[in-house]
C-alpha cells in the first residue's frame, strides 16, 4: 500500500516546481523587463499613437472639439495609459518572482498531488495572467476611454487571473499551516 | 537549497497572500474604503481637529482618507516583496549558516522582519482614529521601526555569513 504522504514529516530541502511554471515566470519577468525599456525608448512614439487613436473615437472620450477642454481630457487619458504600462512592467515582474517563490513551496509541501497540481496552476495562470491586465487597459484606453477599459480589464484579467492568485495564496497558506500543526 | 522552517515559510506565504488581497479590495472597494473613512473621521471630530468649517474640514478629510489609501497601498507593496525576502533570505540562511545559533537567530529576525509591513496597515487605520501625525507616530515608533530593524539585521547577518563563507574559502 503507498505511504500516506500527509502523515510524513515535512522535506528539509526545496523542490524544483514544474518547468513550465518556470517557463512561464521568466517570461513574464523578460516581458516586465522589455515593458520598461520599451516605455523608455518608445515613450514619445507611444504617446502619439494614443493620442491619434483617441482622436478618431471622439465620442468615446467625450471631446466636443474645444482645445482647451479636449486637451485637458486627452491628458487624463494619456495619464492613465502610461500608469497602465507602468504598472504592467511593476506587477510583472513581481508576479514572476512570486510565481517561482510561491511553486517552490507548493510543489515541497503539498502532499495531495491534485490539489499540488491544482494549486501550481491557479498560481502560474493566475500570476501569468494578472499583470497582463494592465498591458490590457493601456491599450484599451484610446479605443474605449479609461473607465471602459478598466471595467473590460476587470472582467477579463484582474477578476479571473487575480482571483485564481488570491484562492491559491490562501490555500496554499492552509497547507502550510496544516504541514506545522501536524508536527 | 534546503528549506527553512515551516514558520517562516508560513510568514512569508500568509504576507503574500495578504499583500495579494489587500490590492485586490483595494480596487473593488475605493468607494466603501473611502465611506469608511469619512464616517471614522467624523467619528474621531477631535482626534482630526475638525472645526465645523466646511472648506478646512474638507481638507482634513481629503488628507486623512489619502493617508489610509496610502498606509494600505504601501502594505499591498511590501507585503509582496518582503514576503519573497523572507522566503529566499531564509533559504539562503538555511542553506549556508552551519552554526545552529547563529541559523536560529537570523531566523527570529527575518521572521519578525516579516511583519514589519503590517506596520503600514497600522497606519492606514490609525490614520481614522487618532488623526494622521498621531497614526505616523505610532506606526513609527511601535512598528515600521522594530520590524523593519529586524529585518536589516537578519539581512546584514545573512551578508556576514557569506562574507565569512567566502573568506574561508579563499584561505582553504
Amino acid at each position: 500500500m503507498p505511504a500516506d504522504r500527509t502523515t510524513e514529516p515535512a522535506p528539509t530541502t526545496w523542490t524544483l516546481p514544474p518547468l513550465g511554471a518556470l517557463l512561464v515566470a521568466i517570461v513574464l519577468i523578460a516581458c516586465a523587463e522589455i515593458g520598461g525599456a520599451a516605455m523608455v525608448r518608445f515613450k514619445i512614439d507611444l504617446a502619439r499613437w494614443a493620442r491619434s487613436t483617441m482622436l478618431r473615437h471622439p465620442a468615446v472620450h467625450g471631446l466636443v472639439g474645444v482645445r482647451d477642454v479636449d486637451e485637458q481630457v486627452l491628458d487624463e487619458a494619456l495619464v492613465k495609459f502610461d500608469a497602465g504600462l507602468r504598472l504592467f512592467h511593476m506587477h510583472a515582474e513581481g508576479m514572476g518572482l512570486v510565481i517561482i517563490g510561491t511553486t517552490m513551496v507548493a510543489v515541497t509541501l503539498t502532499a495531495s498531488p491534485v490539489s499540488r497540481r491544482v494549486i501550481v496552476l491557479l498560481l502560474t495562470i493566475g500570476g501569468a495572467g494578472y499583470p497582463l491586465g494592465y498591458l490590457a487597459w493601456s491599450a484599451l484606453i484610446p479605443y474605449h476611454g479609461i473607465e471602459r477599459g478598466k471595467t473590460l480589464a476587470e472582467w477579463f484579467c484582474w477578476g479571473p487571473f487575480g482571483g485564481a492568485t488570491i484562492v491559491a495564496m490562501w490555500w496554499l497558506t492552509a497547507v502550510v499551516a496544516a504541514r506545522m500543526v501536524r508536527r | 537549497m534546503k528549506r527553512p522552517p515551516l514558520v517562516l515559510v508560513l510568514v512569508a506565504i500568509v504576507m503574500i497572500a495578504l499583500g495579494e488581497t489587500s490590492g485586490a479590495l483595494m480596487s473593488l472597494g475605493k468607494s466603501p474604503i473611502g465611506a469608511y473613512a469619512r464616517a471614522r473621521i467624523a467619528a474621531n471630530a477631535p482626534a482630526h481637529g475638525l472645526t465645523g468649517s466646511l472648506e478646512y474640514d474638507d481638507e482634513i478629510r481629503a488628507r486623512t482618507t489619502f493617508a489610509t489609501e496610502a498606509g494600505l497601498s504601501f502594505f499591498h507593496t511590501h507585503a509582496e516583496g518582503v514576503g519573497l525576502i523572507v522566503l529566499f533570505v531564509s533559504t539562503l540562511v538555511a542553506s549556508v549558516t552551519t552554526w545552529r545559533t547563529a541559523r536560529r537567530a537570523l531566523y527570529t529576525l527575518i521572521a519578525i522582519g516579516g511583519l514589519f509591513p503590517l506596520g503600514y496597515l497600522v497606519y492606514g487605520f490609525a490614520a481614522l482614529e487618532l488623526g494622521r501625525d498621531a497614526a505616523i507616530e505610532l506606526a513609527e515608533t511601535w512598528i515600521l521601526t522594530p520590524l523593519g530593524s529586524g529585518m536589516i539585521a537578519g539581512a546584514l547577518g545573512a551578508a556576514a555569513v557569506l562574507a565569512i563563507r567566502l573568506v574561508r574559502r579563499a584561505r582553504a
